[in-house]
């Protein structure tokens, strides 16, 4: 087991910096996911732990050892790429053969090994396949079983579930977590999908612009977004920017239209004039018009199955509640809207501006 | 009905295949099997195998046939062995450069085979560029023979025929995912062994097009074997004209013409048949 360092990496190209001093710290068998959209530095930071790019500045450590100027060959990492990378001339036997051969093992160890490899994620009757024979899940799990079979220090996934329809992407999720703590490998996860990461990281590690906004716990993450371009990115968001009343180590109280107000009960530094506040759909209940903090009508309804999202304008906005169906209402409706004060969250860097809402 | 009726307008390709490919190759075949002709008549009254009789009484028609294959087998090793590092490197180069580079490659075939081929003569003759300049340097006393003789042959021919060879290699490198190289070196591969055991094998499509389409052009040229071998080279091809214009015996050319094709078929079969590739 491995523990992976990154002190100030920074990657040039030319005069742009792709990243812009990333420093992070994976613990033994942690799974991190690095978050972002495209171009955000996730994809040139994993690159960079694999060795296929040079960085430009910083050190990558495997245990406290540099390994920044080692070879890609030379760092003992396990890789699984979003299009598989399968030797299509060989195999399913032959694929997961082809690292242990060049780790000159003897032909007995590397049939038992590839053996159990095809075991552990279910191919051993495609053995004998090429990999054109394979569907996309089964061609996945070869090219996971094909990191994992030479027992790397990490293991390095970029975006491996990106080609997959969507039943098979669940499915797998669940799989390679799974195996990932049945194997207890350091792992890291790049991916631009913020479900994906949730659910299967134990810390995202969300990336703008080459750099790190925010590496927390995924419900961290989601409840305590770091900004908001954070809590945007991660889930849908209700950005509310509201006066504030009083501030003191009690909590903030923030008023609302109407006379009414909101308090959060958790001191709040520096917030006078305004403060933006975050609420997820879900933390926001339908009601009666005549109750809750906000009224509102409903301009959208989207049934989802388990939940209905409604699109609500208010005089701060449209906002996006999502009620369960049991609490249904129509279009056009008039309802109150009804916060869950304790799960506000607000946001630093809305504090105190008078800039317009995004 | 309308499968049938988009399927007339394969109708025109089709006529013109029937017209100018299927109809000569059966005249040349039925022509195979006549009785040769006497006083200046090309071909005689009635049937025989004298024409086929002919080609494997006589050493000196017999031999050309392992010497033209010989020479088509040399000349498709000698392209490949100089395209793949072609296309390997334009394969790996920028977008940029790589139009100038294709047009590099396919500048052989800009210039018409007859110049090319003098143009050889200027270089590899008795007194040409090489050898002369050789003398003139002191390295020599006598020209080294590198007109009319296999040598020159194959050196010409591998001229001509590199772009059919760069071009296939090209295009099966460049479909080659490049993450499966990464996914090799990731596994511990160094750079010789990714080429030998994952980018060679995986090019293999490219290889077994280009080897087919080289060794099929080469031995059955003509004017580069005539021009630069100098009639001394004598390849099948040579040969046949011979036979077909200056003896005027058509059924003896029309025999040996379709003896080296069968023999051309039956090379390349075994070859695709060796290097087939049950993962494609």
């Amino acid at each position: 087991m491995t523990e992976v360092s990154l002190r100030s990496l920074v990657k040039r190209y030319g005069k742009t910096e792709a990243l812009k001093g990333i420093s992070l710290n994976v613990r033994h068998g942690e799974f991190v996911s690095l978050l972002g959209p495209s171009g955000c530095g996730k994809s040139t930071t994993l690159k960079c732990i694999a060795g296929f790019e040079e960085t430009s500045d910083g050190q990558i450590l495997f245990d406290d050892r540099d390994i920044s100027r080692k070879l890609p060959e030379d760092r003992d990492i396990g890789m699984v790429f979003q299009s598989y990378a399968l030797f299509p001339h060989m195999t399913v036997a032959q694929n997961l053969a082809f690292g242990l051969e060049m780790r000159r093992l003897q032909k007995r160890e590397i049939t038992e090994r590839v053996g159990r490899a095809m075991e552990m994620v279910q191919l051993t009757p495609y053995a004998e396949r090429y990999p054109k024979a394979l569907s996309g899940g089964q061609q996945q799990r070869v090219a996971l079983a094909r990191a994992l079979v030479i027992e790397p220090k990490i293991l390095l996934l970029d975006e491996p579930l990106a080609n997959l329809d969507a039943k098979l992407r669940d499915e797998m999720r669940g799989f390679i977590r799974d195996l990932q703590k049945r194997v207890g490998i350091t792992t890291i996860y790049v991916t631009h999908d913020q479900g994906e990461a949730m659910t299967m990281s134990d810390r995202v590690v969300v990336m703008f612009d080459g750099e790190i906004a925010q590496a927390a716990a995924p419900e961290d993450v989601y409840d305590k977004p770091a900004s908001e371009r954070v809590a945007r990115f991660v889930g849908n968001a209700n950005i509310l920017e509201l006066p504030v009343r009083t501030n003191d180590e009690a909590g903030v109280e923030l008023g609302l239209p109407g006379g009414l107000s909101l308090t959060i009960q958790r001191p709040v530094p520096a917030a006078n004039g305004t403060l933006g506040v975050m609420a997820r759909p879900e933390q926001i209940a339908l009601t009666d018009p005549a109750a809750g903090h906000l009224r509102g009508r409903i301009s959208k309804r989207y049934f989802s199955g388990g939940h209905v999202e409604y699109h609500v304008e208010t005089d701060l906005g449209p906002l996006v509640v999502l009620a369960p169906t049991s609490q249904s209402a129509k279009e056009g409706e008039s309802v109150g809207l009804d916060f869950d004060a304790s799960r506000l969250w607000p946001l630093p860097g809305r504090t105190g501006s008078a800039e317009s809402r995004a | 009905m309308r499968r049938f009726r988009a399927s007339l307008l394969i109708l025109p390709a089709a006529a013109l295949i029937f017209l100018f490919i299927v109809l000569p190759y059966v005249t040349v075949l039925v022509m195979s099997f006549r009785a040769p002709g006497a006083n200046g008549e090309p071909y005689g009254p009635g049937f025989g195998l004298q024409g086929y009789a002919q080609f494997f009484d006589e050493g000196y028609y017999l031999w050309s046939l392992p010497q033209s294959l010989l020479l088509g087998i040399v000349t498709t090793f000698v392209c490949l062995v100089l395209a793949y590092p072609i296309a390997l490197h334009i394969a790996g180069a920028r977008r940029r450069w790589r139009g100038l580079l294709y047009g590099i490659v396919l500048s052989p075939l800009l210039i018409g085979i007859v110049i090319r081929s003098y143009g050889w003569t200027i270089l590899l003759g008795n007194s040409g560029v090489i050898n002369s300049t050789l003398r003139d340097l002191g390295l020599i006393q006598r020209p080294l023979p590198l007109m009319y003789n296999d040598f020159g042959v194959v050196l010409a021919l591998s001229h001509v025929f590199l772009p059919f060879m760069v071009l296939p290699l090209l295009s099966a490198l460049q479909s080659m995912d490049p993450a499966v190289k990464q996914a090799a070196r990731s596994l511990g591969a160094r750079p010789f062994t990714i080429f030998r055991r994952v980018t060679f094998p995986v090019s293999m499509p490219g290889v077994q097009t280009g080897c087919i389409l080289v060794f099929v052009l080469a031995i059955s040229s003509y004017v580069t074997p005539a021009l630069v071998g100098g009639m001394r080279v004598k390849t099948t091809t040579l040969l046949v004209v011979d036979a077909l214009i200056d003896q005027f015996q058509w059924p003896f050319g029309s025999a040996m013409a379709l003896i080296l094709a069968v023999s051309a078929g039956v090379i390349v079969l075994i070859f695709a048949r060796l290097t087939a590739m049950k993962w494609n």
